[in-house]
């Protein structure tokens, strides 16, 4: 560029020719160079060309020529000058002795205009690639064809070609280059960009710890629920999956749990920008279904195969600048986006089948009625109560049926089909997708989860690339019929004599009223309803060659309704009761947000080094409404539906909640060297959920980053491809209390008396709590090795929580069983998490890469002042995690009496809470992690993914051996005689109610602590790619599959599942097609 | 010209990224809240908030909805079976097997101190209120008073030493220790004498579901039986049953009709035509029941021709065996109006109370001619016994007879006599002497170990 414009700038000052002689005399004192030219001129008719700069720069001379020939005159003339000649035609060209004019009017005349077509590993375009004159400030940008043209390109020059996530390739330039197919990159960290939220940065350049899946790793999965793709992929995030009935939520905690409030460690979730409340849907009277405190979790409104990736946040260097929100880590969700390039057409169809992943081992009709015998004869009893059904004779005591399987065991099928269009030209892109999926349960009859949506995603850039418009829309819905209840528990209990479900004409069987014939819940019904949309709009535009002003704008709009039917019906007929007695309650639930967040972002290059700015504010507010409605006393069970019906209607709650809040951010990044880089993020937050005097609170973090294998001493190691060490301290909050806790308040509380609804006191009051915070250290390597095909990062880092605010429990007494306050308590989370990514084998056919992922966590309670005294002191101790349960110490099962005997650990001669219930377990996992291995041959691809969690967990509770319900059969091996030493205590009916405590006692002692760990096959695809059969079109084929095998020693059903009696995951295998074209 | 135009902009953004306004955070009430002045500021708005006390009553707790002590204490004694599949928390109940980690229990608890919170936080609130005129802070305390002195009568009897809680202040509430029951039982008086002064003499709404000042002795009277104070019971009994114009016994089928002359204190349902709980938790069409029906030995208890048998006990059959039910309240469903509220307080309770108060203090004639009245109304004839130790257990078998499943009269009775054991004993396979109390709840112990010791037996 520079030798154009110097040309172009350039002054050429002519001298006036002479067609005379072509000698020279002159003799002058102190003559200037131009005095001189115009002599030279006069005398030879030589036009002398000169850059004015020069002309003037030139020293003044003296001269004594005399008939001197034009070449003596020049050398004489310019000896001493720093300038050269040379004679062409009839001009005389002076330039200095470097670079010259006159060299660079040659170089002009050796440039070339370079055109191209970049294409990826397919043949296909690529658009937007940057394609750089190696060592200049000459760039292009390829268009919606891959095509670039690049002029005035120097003929030796070296193209240097670069895409995200593809490897940079540098080309010698030529006229025409032809296609430039670009490889992708493997394990490249130069290459990935990583969304940091409001910004972005390379994967080499990072100075906190974000962890990262993308499209590839969701499209393999056969899940509905975004959470249920990060699972095992990501060191740090533990995420645990509460019931298997479909719509239910996930648990997710990164690095651990940092609040003492039990639903207050969710992390942030955000939206291409916006942020998206994951407050549970459902109210607690309508989707019983679902496992609180998850519920219906708005997080299965993303739809996961419209993710382009998602980002988890988890130091203080990535999350402070999200402040008061970013102390349980943000998630950061991006969406597909349209490419340039022709418009392509992307369908996919799958389907497939879902299973329970494991049941519990229960006794058999043998096994049970030999134990039911034995406990009435314990008892004394010898003759069987008229309602014993199973053992007195009234039902046949030959039947048996494995309850689990009858009533859990059934297949769920799912249907999965979508579509995508995308495509555009350089500046204008856009993508449609829309989705469809059903999903029916394990459970006898017709339950069906349905789910849609479409989203519009549209990019543009002005062509002078200064404005910058980037929207997109979506909206999901999904229609959920499930029974009210799960009926997982309830089986569990069932006798294994029990009669059978149906009679012989296909109605509910109730053997004369003798059992509650568990079908009979199916006829409760509930059914949700959700719409969801989500906006976001992002205006950017560069007010300066440094300066860029950028806008992002939000909007959400979530509607869930839900309903619970308790009808006649599920009672027994010979109860007579009409749909007088049936109920519905429903539950209306709005939430909409909009967020606006201005920024702007100033960078500059130096020689050395690069620094940029960033500062920005956040306006948003959420408005909730919720109207909990119930009726009961229908006319008819048809009616149920309609309240309007209903003899009793009653309204529990209707209120609009309002959240507001308010931020301004900044973030000072220095690079110098590309070598050193330092990071500083700040943010101040305010928050409606605080007091007058409370609301603001400061956050901020440094971090930095020291790329080692840049140094001089290590640059060129062959071994060595990357190195960095980085580290970053910060505070980060959380205000995840729910709305106007510091308000003293009444509200309506739906009950009425006297013709009034009553009020009732809300809360305690308390106006006097603020921001609970977290301190984040850490510090990790990262490292890659042999040109990146092995890159490795460990990871230390070390939470601490302070000034937890707590829904402090209380007793009873107080009115209120808690109060929300802040607690001078401090919890610490640290841990190492590693990482290792292998590219093992890649030649042109065969490729193979390891991913493997590691977590220990360790969780503690550091200090919490006067504990004893406090109201936590039956749950905490300090130094220990705060996932322990206090549990009695069993001494075992005592052989005179039979009877559980427990370690009396106050010598007071009883066993008793809380001063014998001291032995701490900790049931925190130890370590969990993932390994996934990549493998494609030609055109066969294999992805699998094993899951492991070391842990320990609490065996499933279950009543009274002895009594009218089943066990677990483990429990055969109980005490039967004076003498016997037996694991399990003596059966008894109910009767005995020494035994009947000490069987609670044992429910809560730590002989219920057993090994949960698991290595699960989580995830396997495996696809086959179709020739193509017609041209363009390209085709495959896929069977994936979920939960596929599960290694544990745990007895009591699925071992991940730590959620007591609800529907465990499910095994679920898909097949698919693909055709894109 | 561009560059300044630029830099311009440029400010301009600054300023718009940096721009606030202090009071974006600050938001209004919710429309569903109201503050704590507020409510006490207008009459209707405090009435709400009893309103509320009075509706926990009837719904939930210890004394309300299909969980209270008419349906477990029943279960506990040697009133009701518990079918062995029921589902319901009164199988332990039933089988006498309460642990501290009962739920139930719990709630029991917990309800009944919530409840007392509300009162206490009313009662401070309306004597600080500059808006109610002092008639109406009258009606509003003596009524909190009255239901503060119930629920600890309830909580003590159940739980044995408790806290008497009379103010809102958590601070204090959270680290309250055990308060002897006979301290218990000075603060319930005190409650109920200072309520007895507030209250009105004629009921406030025409449906007697508010107490009036009967209404409060009828309970003093219960509360000094209970003490062994058999002058006071007697004198409050009196005062009651003087006020014949007021009250009258009906006649058996029409005791819980909600137009009853016999009833001091009912709850109203929550809407018009609603009947009670009590009739949705005892009844069923056909056997065997899958949850509760009377047990045998309360049923062969009734004298063949005892009215009560007749229109308060019905039997259900399938053929070859034979159940029963409590059948006071008959209507299971919704009527056009209610027909029937769940009654506390009625005027036999108060024949029978007098007529012990009268055997205890030596006025054998006095108890007859009272425990008389009842027989009579349930066609029985006269009693015939005759010593003190006899007339006690005559009164001792009517209270069975005439209060199953109400309330919890049966343990009480017994419980406050020294007749749990002997009774229970060879009838309940599971109960213990100590059963007389309930556990304090596990999870009140931990966290007020002010609460420690738990009660013996647990």
């Amino acid at each position: 560029m520079r030798i154009f414009m110097v040309i172009m700038t350039a002054f050429l000052m002519q001298v006036s020719a002479s067609t005379s002689a072509q000698q020279v005399t002159l003799k002058s004192n102190n003559i200037s160079l131009k005095q001189v030219f115009t002599q030279i001129r006069k005398q030879t008719g030589y036009v002398v060309l000169i850059e004015l700069d020069l002309l003037n720069k030139a020293k003044s001379l003296n001269v004594d020529l005399r008939n001197a020939s034009l070449e003596e005159a020049m050398n004489s003339v310019l000896e001493g000058q720093n300038l050269k000649y040379l004679i062409n035609n009839k001009s005389i060209i002076v330039s200095e002795k470097q670079k010259s004019l006159i060299d660079r009017v040659v170089d002009y005349f050796q440039q070339i205009n370079v055109t191209g077509k970049i294409v990826d590993e397919n043949g296909q375009a690529i658009a937007g690639a940057t394609i750089k004159v190696k060592g200049t400030a000459l760039v292009a940008i390829s268009d919606g064809e891959g095509v670039f043209a690049l002029r005035n390109v120097e003929e030796n020059a070296v193209l240097e070609i670069s895409y995200v996530g593809y490897q940079t390739k540098e080309v010698k330039a030529l006229k025409d280059l032809g296609n430039v197919k670009m490889e992708v990159a493997v394990g490249k960290l130069d290459e990935v960009s990583v969304n940091a939220g409001y910004y972005t940065v390379k994967q080499r350049e990072l100075t906190g710890n974000i962890s990262r899946i993308t499209s590839k790793d969701i499209e393999t999965q056969p899940v509905t629920n975004i959470l249920a793709t990060m699972q095992g992929r990501m060191a740090g995030v533990n995420i645990v999956q509460s019931t298997g009935t479909p719509g239910g939520g996930f648990d997710i905690k990164i690095r651990g749990q940092n609040s003492l409030r039990d639903n207050a460690n969710a992390p942030l979730y955000i939206i291409d920008g916006v942020p998206y409340a994951s407050d549970a849907l459902g109210s607690g009277q309508t989707s019983s279904i679902f496992p609180f405190p998850t519920s219906v979790s708005p997080i299965n409104n993303i739809n996961p195969n419209n993710i382009e990736s998602i980002e988890v946040l988890k130091d203080a260097d990535a999350t402070a600048i999200y402040g008061s929100r970013g102390a349980n880590g943000v998630v950061l969700i991006t969406t597909m986006k349209g490419k340039s390039g022709k418009t392509k057409f992307d369908f996919n169809s799958a389907t497939g089948f879902g299973k329970v992943t494991r049941f519990f081992d229960l006794l058999n009709t043998t096994e049970y009625l030999a134990i039911r015998k034995k406990a009435f004869a314990n008892d004394g009893i010898a003759n069987y109560p008229a309602t014993a059904y199973d053992v007195n004779g009234t039902w046949d005591q030959n039947r048996y049926t494995d309850w689990q399987k009858e009533i859990l065991g059934g297949t769920a099928r799912t249907n999965d089909f979508r579509g995508t269009i995308s495509g555009g030209t350089a500046n204008t892109q856009f993508l449609f997708n829309g989705n469809y999926r059903n999903e029916s349960t394990v459970l006898p009859g017709d339950f069906i989860y349905l789910k849609g949506g479409g989203q519009l995603s549209l990019n543009h850039r002005s062509t002078d690339h200064k404005f910058l418009l980037s929207a997109s829309a979506g909206y999901n819905i999904q229609d959920n019929d499930q029974p009210a209840a799960d009926l997982a528990s309830s089986v569990r209990y069932l006798q294994p004599n029990a009669p059978a479900l149906y009679k012989a004409d296909g109605s509910l069987n109730w053997e004369n009223s003798t059992w509650e014939n568990p079908l009979r819940n199916l006829n409760a019904k509930y059914r949700a309803k959700t719409g969801d949309l989500v906006t976001n709009a992002v205006l950017s535009y560069k007010l300066l060659d440094n300066v860029t002003f950028k806008s992002s704008f939000g909007y959400t709009n979530l509607s869930h309704t839900d309903s619970r039917t308790a009808p006649s019906t599920v009672f027994n007929p010979a109860l007579n009761l009409t749909s007088q007695r049936s109920g519905i309650f429903t539950n209306d639930t709005k939430r909409s947000s909009w967020i606006i967040e201005p920024q702007v972002n100033w960078e500059k290059d130096f020689t050395n080094s690069k620094l940029s700015i960033l500062v920005g504010s956040t306006f948003q507010s959420q408005t909730t409404s919720k109207l909990y409605l119930s009726g009961s006393g229908f006319p008819s069970n048809d009616l149920i539906y309609n309240v309007a019906a209903a003899t009793n209607k009653n309204v529990s709650l209707n209120e609009e909640t309002i959240y507001k809040y308010q931020a301004f951010f900044g973030r000072i990044n220095y690079n110098w060297k590309e070598r050193y880089i330092v990071n500083l993020t700040a943010r101040r937050d305010g928050s409606s959920r605080f007091g007058p005097g409370d609301q603001f609170g400061n956050f901020g973090a440094i971090g930095a980053a020291w790329l080692f294998s840049e140094e001089n001493f290590l640059k060129n190691q062959s071994w060595l491809s990357f190195g960095k060490l980085r580290g970053s301290y910060g505070i980060t909050g959380n205000d995840q209390i729910g709305d106007y806790q510091f308000l003293n308040t009444y509200n309506t509380s739906g009950a009425i008396y006297n013709a009034t609804t009553g009020l009732q006191p809300s809360r305690l009051f308390n106006p006097n709590f603020g921001w609970e915070m977290n301190k984040k250290l850490e510090l990790a390597i990262e490292l890659g090795l042999f040109k990146d095909r092995i890159s490795a990062s460990a990871a230390w880092y070390q939470n601490r929580s302070s000034n937890q605010l707590v829904g402090i429990p209380l007793p009873g007494t107080t009115g209120f069983t808690t109060l929300q306050a802040n607690l001078n308590a401090t919890v610490e989370n640290s841990g190492l998490e590693f990482t290792l990514n292998t590219v093992n084998l890649q030649t042109q056919k065969f490729k193979w890469n390891t991913n493997f992922n590691l977590s220990f966590a360790k969780n503690k309670l550091l200090s919490f002042p006067n504990l004893a005294s406090s109201t936590y002191s039956q749950r905490y101790r300090v130094g220990y995690p705060l996932n322990i349960n206090l549990l009695y110490k069993l001494k075992g099962v005592n052989t005179q009496t039979g009877i559980y005997e427990f370690e009396d650990l106050n010598n007071n001669g009883i066993i008793s809470s809380p001063d014998d219930r001291q032995v701490i377990v900790d049931l925190t996992p130890k370590y969990f992690g993932g390994i996934q291995n990549q493998l494609s041959y030609g055109r066969f691809n294999l992805d699998f993914l094993f899951q492991f969690v070391k842990q320990t967990n609490r065996t499933y509770p279950m009543s009274t051996v002895g009594a009218m319900v089943n066990v677990q059969r483990r429990f055969t091996n109980g005490w039967l005689q004076a003498g016997d030493t037996a694991p399990y205590q003596i059966y008894t009916s109910g009767t005995n109610s020494k035994a009947v405590t000490a069987n609670s006692f044992y429910g809560l002692s730590d002989a219920t602590v057993t090994d949960a760990s698991f290595i699960r096959l989580k995830n396997i695809a495996f696809s086959y790619e179709l020739p193509e059969l017609i041209k363009e079109v390209k085709g495959r084929v896929m069977l994936q599959g979920q939960n596929m095998l599960t290694f544990t020693k745990y007895e009591d059903g699925d071992p991940e599942f730590t959620t007591y009696g609800y529907l465990p995951p499910l095994k679920i295998i898909t097949a698919g097609i693909q055709l894109t074209f | 010209m561009k560059h300044i135009l630029s830099k311009y902009f440029f400010w301009l953004s600054i300023t718009i990224v940096l721009s606030s306004c202090d009071s974006f955070v600050d938001v209004d009430l919710p429309q569903s809240q109201l503050t704590n002045v507020a409510v006490f500021n207008n009459n209707l708005t405090a009435n709400a908030a009893l309103a509320d006390i009075y509706a926990k009553l009837r719904d939930g707790g210890i004394t309300g909805g299909t969980n209270g002590i008419s349906v477990q204490l029943g279960a506990y004694t040697d009133e009701i079976t518990v079918s062995n599949g029921s589902q319901l928390p009164s199988l332990i109940f039933y089988n006498n097997t309460l642990l501290p980690s009962t739920p139930n229990i719990a709630t029991y608890w917990n309800a009944a101190y919530n409840q007392i919170y509300a009162i206490n936080s009313l009662i401070e609130q309306v004597d600080a209120s500059g808006a109610l005129t002092a008639e109406q802070k009258k009606l509003l305390i003596g009524q909190a008073l009255f239901i503060r002195g119930l629920l600890h009568f309830y909580l003590t009897n159940l739980f044995g030493d408790i806290p008497y809680i009379k103010e809102t202040d958590y601070i204090k509430n959270r680290t309250v220790k055990r308060m002897t029951t006979e301290l218990v039982y000075q603060n319930i008086l005190a409650d109920l004498k200072e309520s007895y002064l507030l209250l009105p003499e004629t009921y406030i709404s025409a449906e007697r579901i508010m107490p009036n000042k009967a209404t409060c002795a009828a309970l003093l009277a219960r509360v000094y039986l209970y003490q062994k104070n058999y002058l006071q019971a007697e004198a409050q009994a009196s005062l009651v049953l003087g006020q014949t114009a007021q009250f009258s016994l009906s006649e058996s089928a029409k005791v819980f009709l909600n137009t009853s002359k016999e009833t001091i204190w009912q709850f109203q349902s929550a809407v018009v035509g609603q009947n009670t709980n009590e009739a949705q938790v005892f009844i069923f069409q056909s056997g065997p029941p899958t949850n509760f029906s009377l047990t045998p030995s309360l049923v062969n208890a009734f004298l063949p021709n005892d009215a009560r048998k007749e229109n308060w006990i019905k039997s259900v059959t399938n053929g070859t065996n034979t159940w029963y039910h409590a059948y006071k309240y008959k209507e299971q469903n919704n009527t056009p109006t209610s027909k029937e509220y769940a009654i506390v307080l009625r005027l036999a309770e108060q024949y029978l109370i007098r007529a012990e108060a009268r055997a205890q203090q030596g006025n054998l004639t006095g108890a007859k001619e009272d425990l008389n009245k009842i027989r009579e109304r349930a066609g029985i004839g006269n009693t015939s016994a005759q010593t003190k130790e006899e007339i006690l257990e005559a009164i001792l078998k009517e209270r069975k007879l005439e209060f199953f499943t109400e309330h919890g009269h049966r343990f009480f009775d017994l419980k406050r006599l020294d007749k749990l054991d002997a009774t229970l004993s060879g009838v309940k396979p599971g109960w213990n002497s100590t059963d007389k109390l309930f556990p304090i709840p596990e999870t009140e112990l931990g966290v007020n170990p002010n609460l420690l010791p738990q009660n013996s037996g647990y």
